[in-house]
């Protein structure tokens, strides 16, 4: 069965749509990127998965629960969309780390708050806590910042700061681990080393959507790719046909202006 | 020099009661405005467009009419108007009065402050918190409250400065702050008329206030400074 | 077209808030004027005196205490009403809103008696003479004694004193202050070369002996009309009736005079 299902999502804004009726599906452990020039509506695709935005009609499951539909009136309360959304993980294209924390704050503070509402936190404070803080310092040296966990966002640089965001995101391990193009605020540099973090994770079968620019590690790295174009899913296939061998002309142009 | 020894003792005790009264109209003022500000500023950021519209006009209101005159409604209106002087006639009927005139003003100017401060936050960090699982009142408290105590507070130090002065106008309906008490003498007071050295002593006493709180505001920047 | 009809509606909300003010404000006043005032006194038990710091009607002793010959004939006057006397520091300039807001009941405060006073409250018999005299640097007095010789000097005057309407009166250049010590100051300071203020605080505090030693006050400029000091109560008050009463018993008994010669100022006092 499939981890995420994805149908007919529509989402307009004032009166233009952005998405045109999106549906695909995702099994567990596989790698989806989603490509397409700005505008194409994967980002928003994204934030309606993340609940940032609410689709207009449509609906989202993960693992056969029906997370979102728009048969139902949109007036869900805030706690159960606070739940859902714990199914996935974003990371946003400008990290939005929280300044004012260290880099091990802002992978813990979700956690710590998470846990203050289990019914057992005031007997088990201490040991939640360092449970929580063993964690995330797994989690950053796995990111390769062993040495930076006490820095505060601004004493990283970008490429540490999205390292930073990604621990931040599986701390809470979600089931579906999405990022909106990662690396567009990153020199070509940084940009190696943020992508290395995520073949790492891919070659651990972390579930993931990548909505990217960078078509060749997309093809290396994802095991679907999605191309949009204008609100619609113009091809999608393994990356060795869609970007290998597209049989649309509209995904040819894309790649070819990619290529230039 | 012998008559200015001794008319010394006498004109201070007189102006650090005066400054008492300055004091506590200053400290009234901000522990009221400043909550009062974040209401207002939460009121005129509503989505619900009557709120917002009310408390914008109120503030435009409050922001566009001189304190002055604003002191003179508060404690007049009352028994000019309504026939029914709920002051009193003492000091402290007239310190009331002026702390709310005082409170209502500054949490105005204040709202607009907070307001700046808290649209200046990068939306991505309110998106951020959701999607970590958090509530909106958690974001406010946890994430984006001390960035935007970060950003007011070189605003708010200008503020608080003027507030200290501003307190002066109080004399308008007859609060006797500190520049009342250094006028007093030139009148005649305590056996001591005539005498202008008190009034421009005052300035003193507000340098030397005003000096403690630039420094402790100071202080506070700098106690930020670890994030940006 | 909105936001016009809008703000529109905005400024005949406020239009009408002024009105509705007016229209109160008027209904009060004849509340007032029904009911005896001496009553209303007596039943609140005090007497709240508007002053300022003005010597030597009303000024402050060593422990704080108000004396002076106003403060000492209003705690005589309060005491025949068979009320406490309390007084209350004012604004000058807001003496009438202090009045009719009801925060005091009289201004006994070496008042002149000017048709601004007298239109605006219920004024006692007069009880004291004054004058306005030109208050000067002592070294440059004798150059300047007469009115005309006055001609080229600027005057600090108090706003809406008797003494600004003096000065006005003989063509004089005025710089209006808010109170008759700032006027002093002006001319101590040298940014005023005169001042024309009452002759009964002239005589308290210019001269030598006094806080302005190098002052001095020469001509008087409305001797022959002359005018006079008396207590304002809020109009139709009956207040002013009893003060006037109270007046010809303590001056038929010697009280006023009495008084009058502990500050100095029985010369000036008018028979009652």
């Amino acid at each position: 069965m499939s981890i995420l299902e994805v149908r007919d999502i529509r989402k307009s804004f004032d009166k233009s749509e952005i998405l045109k009726g999106i549906s695909f599906s995702l099994d567990k452990g596989e790698i989806l990127s989603i490509i397409g020039s700005s505008g194409s509506g994967k980002t928003t695709l994204l934030r309606c998965l993340n609940f940032l935005e609410h689709p207009d009609s449509g609906s989202i499951a993960v693992n056969g629960e029906i997370l979102y539909s728009g048969d139902e009136p949109d007036s869900q309360r805030e706690a159960e969309i606070r739940k859902k959304r714990l199914h996935f993980g974003l990371v946003f294209q400008s990290f939005n780390l929280f300044p004012q924390y260290t880099a091990l704050g802002n992978v813990m503070l979700a956690r710590e708050l998470l846990a203050k509402e289990s019914p057992d936190y005031k007997s088990r404070k201490k040991e939640l806590h360092r449970q929580i803080e063993d964690e995330a310092r797994q989690l950053l040296e796995q990111m390769g910042l062993a040495d930076r966990m006490g820095n505060y966002p601004h004493q990283l640089s970008g490429g540490q700061q999205q390292r930073v965001a990604i621990a931040r995101a599986l701390a809470l391990q979600p089931d579906i681990l999405c990022f909106d193009e990662p690396t567009s605020a990153l020199d070509p540099e940084l940009t190696q080393e943020v992508l290395r973090v995520i073949r790492e994770l891919a070659e651990r079968k972390t579930t993931m959507i990548i909505v990217t620019h960078e078509i060749a590690f997309a093809r290396d790295v994802a095991s679907q790719v999605i191309f949009m174009d204008d609100g619609r899913i113009v091809e999608e296939g393994p990356p060795e046909q869609v970007i290998g061998a597209p049989t649309q002309e509209r995904t040819r142009r894309f790649l070819e202006s990619y290529n230039q | 020099m012998e008559l200015f020894l001794e008319q010394f003792p006498i004109v201070v005790q007189s102006l650090n009661t005066g400054f008492l009264q300055t004091l506590r109209l200053f400290f009234i003022t901000l522990l009221g405005a400043m909550p009062l500000g974040l209401v207002i500023s939460f009121g005129s950021m509503s989505r619900f467009r009557p709120l917002s519209w009310l408390t914008r006009t109120i503030v435009w209101i409050v922001r566009g009419t001189p304190l002055m005159i604003q002191l003179l409604i508060v404690y007049y209106f009352p028994g000019l108007v309504m026939g029914n002087n709920i002051w009193g006639s003492g000091e402290s009927g007239r310190f009331l009065a002026a702390s709310i005139a005082f409170i209502l003003n500054y949490a105005c100017y204040f709202s607009e402050i907070y307001r700046g401060g808290i649209q200046s936050i990068p939306k991505g960090q309110q998106e951020a918190g959701l999607v970590l699982g958090m509530t909106k009142r958690q974001i406010f408290c946890r994430v984006t409250l001390l960035q935007v105590v970060k950003r007011i507070v070189p605003p708010m130090s200008n503020e608080i400065i003027t507030l200290v002065k501003d307190t002066s106008l109080a004399r308008i309906i007859a609060l006797q702050e500190i520049i009342w008490a250094g006028q007093a003498f030139l009148k005649g007071s305590q056996g001591i008329s005539g005498v202008i050295w008190p009034l421009f002593f005052t300035a003193v006493y507000y340098l030397l206030f005003t000096g403690i709180l630039t420094i402790l505001l100071g202080r506070l920047e700098k106690r930020l400074d670890y994030f940006r | 077209m909105k936001t016009m009809k809008k703000l529109l509606a905005l400024l005949m909300a406020l239009v009408m808030v002024f009105a509705m003010t007016a229209c109160s404000s008027s209904s009060s006043d004849d509340s007032s004027e029904a009911e005896s005032e001496v009553a209303y006194i007596q039943d609140q038990g005090v007497l709240v005196v508007g002053i300022t710091d003005f010597e030597p009607m009303d000024y402050k002793d060593e422990d704080g205490n108000w004396i002076g010959f106003d403060a000492d004939m209003a705690t005589a006057f309060a005491e025949s009403l068979g009320v406490t006397v309390e007084f209350v520091e004012i604004n000058w300039d807001n003496k009438i809103l202090e009045l009719d807001a009801g925060s005091i009941d009289c201004v006994w405060n070496g008042m002149t008696l000017t048709d601004e006073v007298t239109s605006a409250m219920e004024c006692s018999n007069a009880y004291c003479n004054n004058t306005q005299v030109v208050v000067l640097p002592a070294d440059v007095a004798d150059q300047h004694d007469t009115v005309e010789s006055m001609a080229d000097l600027t005057f600090a005057v108090e706003a809406g004193s008797a003494g600004e309407s003096q000065a006005e009166a003989n063509g004089f250049a005025t710089t209006p202050v808010t109170s008759q010590a700032d006027a002093l100051m002006e001319v101590a300071a040298g940014t005023s070369d005169a001042a024309v203020i009452d002759a009964l605080m002239a005589g308290a505090m210019v001269g030598e002996g006094t806080s302005y030693a190098n002052l001095t006050y020469t001509i008087s400029l409305n001797e022959d009309e002359g005018e006079e000091y008396g207590v304002g109560f809020r109009k139709g008050s009956d207040l002013a009736e009893a003060l006037n009463e109270f007046f010809a018993e303590s001056y038929a008994d010697g009280t006023m005079m009495e008084i009058a010669e502990k500050y100095g100022v029985q010369a000036a006092i008018i028979a009652q």
